[in-house]
């Protein structure tokens, strides 16, 4: 059994570090998908500083919350959170996508940490309901929250889901939409339309509440305020954000799906960070 | 066999409360018992079966022990990725369950039948397929597929067919076929699995004097077994209500050629749909797989030999 380390860094889960961890490894690993990380990632950030409990920092403790990545693209801000909890070190980051490496480039559940094995859309939503719906039956307190993206909400299993959820009166639920408007072909308006995201979870009855999803403390609030909102419906928190978000260069524009990062690009985006003018 | 089924899910629930049933709104009566002796351990999931596949890999993620049931063209045809992501990629101890198997719905056309499930879950790794040829054997591949904590799909088709097995049978070895008949050594020896069973019992027994083996357990196959039946015996047939593409008879091919070539004859679903409904009986003889047009195939092949 692997043991994990009971204290590491300062764990405030730094939203500029947790970027230029995801640059490293994007960097490293010539890999895409930067602007679906960096979308997610200061919701992620809040939710390891402040929600999710991990008895002994062990990412497989029986009695953890879940956070299930439901939109695996965006599995480079989760390995960055994962960094600062001790689970991944330097190695793991630096050799991203190296041969024989385990990271890969969409979440899988065999890596501690990363509940579900997700890219294919439309999965992690279902396994998070089935886990919510067993820590129920076993009378804890623990809590599910599932990732999804505006684009992934195109995928029947996310409905079907959320009527069991909504039947079987699951709040230890909640679903976090990524709406930062794309997929990847273009904008979901373009693609798909979605309507208001938040009226169609109302509509299969959760709770809801909409957020910026890169105000920290609005988020905070905001998870907070649904737990404690509607005993007895799942929680939707919709949470508006900016692809790319973070680098001016990449935000809103959706060649950063799949766009690789060179040597110019690199220095420019870590320049950006460390000089503070990523956030506006 | 039915009966079986149900007894044996019931014993199962009863005696651990981490079994859970999952069902897609399919089962009217055949889970009576079942709700009735354990009701907090029945979730009908609705009509959304991507969803039902996914929710039990996250029940077993936290300890339960779910049972999936649904037509087998739904599970695990419909949710043949949620099985490889969500089940068998974690080798999550999540049992599917696939009633109707084969012809089963002869009236209903295609969307009710299903030829082609083993041919898909063989293919996802890791995943143990069981395919039950009488109210015996549905007990021991019940127990089986408990037993191993491990993924499972149990194909279950036509139930009302004969037994094969006189009396209860002894619990399921991995992968071990069963020999229901001996037979002579210059025939060909008859491996079959699920309803076909029965149709080969028949045949040798009613002039082939041919040695018949049952398969409940297709996926794994003990590879050694086969090897020493196909060494024994004048050429092999396999019987199967399943396309010839992928089923048992594609598994017994795969591994005699590769140890101890010897001709193989595959009975089974030709690549192509039901063109008619009718009864039962009508559409196997449709298929080529009554009684009468499969012996004439094997004592062809035994001919030509």
């Amino acid at each position: 059994m692997t043991s994990y380390p009971q204290s590491v860094g300062d764990r405030s889960f730094n939203a500029t570090r947790l970027r230029k961890t995801v640059l490293e490894m994007a960097f490293a690993g010539a890999t895409v998908h930067i602007g679906c990380a960096f979308s997610i990632i200061d919701l992620l950030a809040v939710l390891y500083r402040h929600h999710l409990r991990y008895p002994g920092n062990d990412p497989l403790a029986a009695e953890r919350d879940y956070l299930v990545l439901s939109k695996g693209h965006g599995v480079m801000a989760q390995y960055a959170c994962m960094r600062e909890m001790g689970w991944l070190d330097d190695a793991a980051i630096k050799g991203y996508f190296a041969d024989g490496s385990d990271l890969k480039g969409l979440s899988d559940s065999r890596i501690p940490g990363l509940e579900v094995t997700s890219g294919s859309l439309g999965h992690g939503f279902s396994v998070g309901v089935g886990i919510a719906m067993g820590l129920r039956k076993r009378c804890t307190d623990q809590k599910v929250f599932a990732i999804v993206g505006d684009g992934e909400l195109n995928e029947g299993p996310i409905w079907e889901g959320s009527l069991v959820a909504t039947h079987h009166g699951l709040d230890n639920f909640m679903v976090i939409v990524d709406e930062n408007g794309f997929q990847a072909m273009g904008s979901t308006a373009e693609v798909l339309s979605l309507g208001s995201i938040q009226a169609k979870f109302e509509s299969f009855g959760f709770a809801s509440l909409q957020v910026d999803g890169h105000d920290e403390v609005a988020i905070n609030a905001a998870i907070h305020d649904l737990w404690n909102m509607e005993p007895g419906r799942p929680k939707a928190l919709i949470a508006r954000t900016v692809k790319g978000k973070g680098v001016p260069f990449m935000e809103s524009d959706n060649r950063w799906h799949y766009t690789r990062l060179n040597e110019r690009t690199f220095a420019e985006a870590n320049a950006v960070l460390d000089a503070g003018r990523g956030f506006k | 066999m039915r009966d079986a089924f149900s007894d044996a899910l019931v014993r199962l629930a009863v005696s651990d409360p981490k079994v859970l049933l999952l069902t897609g709104d399919h089962g009217y009566a055949l889970f009576d018992a079942f709700r009735k002796q354990c009701p907090d351990q029945y979730i009908n999931a609705g009509i959304a079966e991507q969803n039902m596949v996914g929710m039990a890999a996250g029940l077993a993620r936290v300890g339960f022990r779910p049972f999936v049931y649904g037509l087998s063209a739904f599970v695990p045809v419909r949710v043949l990725e949620q099985i490889k992501l969500d089940i068998a990629h974690d080798n999550l101890p999540v049992v599917l369950l696939g009633d109707g198997a084969g012809f089963v719905y002869s009236h209903l056309g295609t969307s009710h039948q299903s030829t082609e499930d083993i041919a898909c879950t063989r293919a996802v790794p890791g995943l143990t397929v069981l395919s039950p040829a009488d109210r015996h054997e549905m007990t021991a591949c019940m127990e089986y597929a408990y037993s191993v904590k491990a993924p499972v799909y149990l194909r279950m088709g036509k139930s009302d067919r004969e037994d094969v097995h006189g009396a209860a049978i002894p619990p399921l070895t991995s992968g071990r076929m069963i020999r229901v008949r001996q037979g002579r050594a210059d025939l060909p020896a008859l491996i079959a699995t699920g309803s076909m069973v029965r149709t080969a019992m028949d045949i040798a027994q009613d002039g082939l004097d041919a040695a018949v083996w049952s398969v409940p357990t297709i996926k794994p196959l003990d590879t050694a077994q086969v090897v020493e039946v196909a060494r024994s015996s004048r050429g092999v047939v396999v019987l199967e209500e399943h396309s010839t593409y992928g089923g048992l008879g594609s598994a017994v091919a795969e591994i005699v050629c590769e140890h101890q070539p010897t001709r193989v004859l595959r009975i089974g679903v030709s690549d192509r749909f039901s063109a008619h409904c009718g009864t039962y009986r009508y559409l196997l003889k449709e298929h080529g797989l009554d009684t009468s047009t499969v012996r004439d195939r094997i004592y062809a092949f035994h001919a030509n030999a």
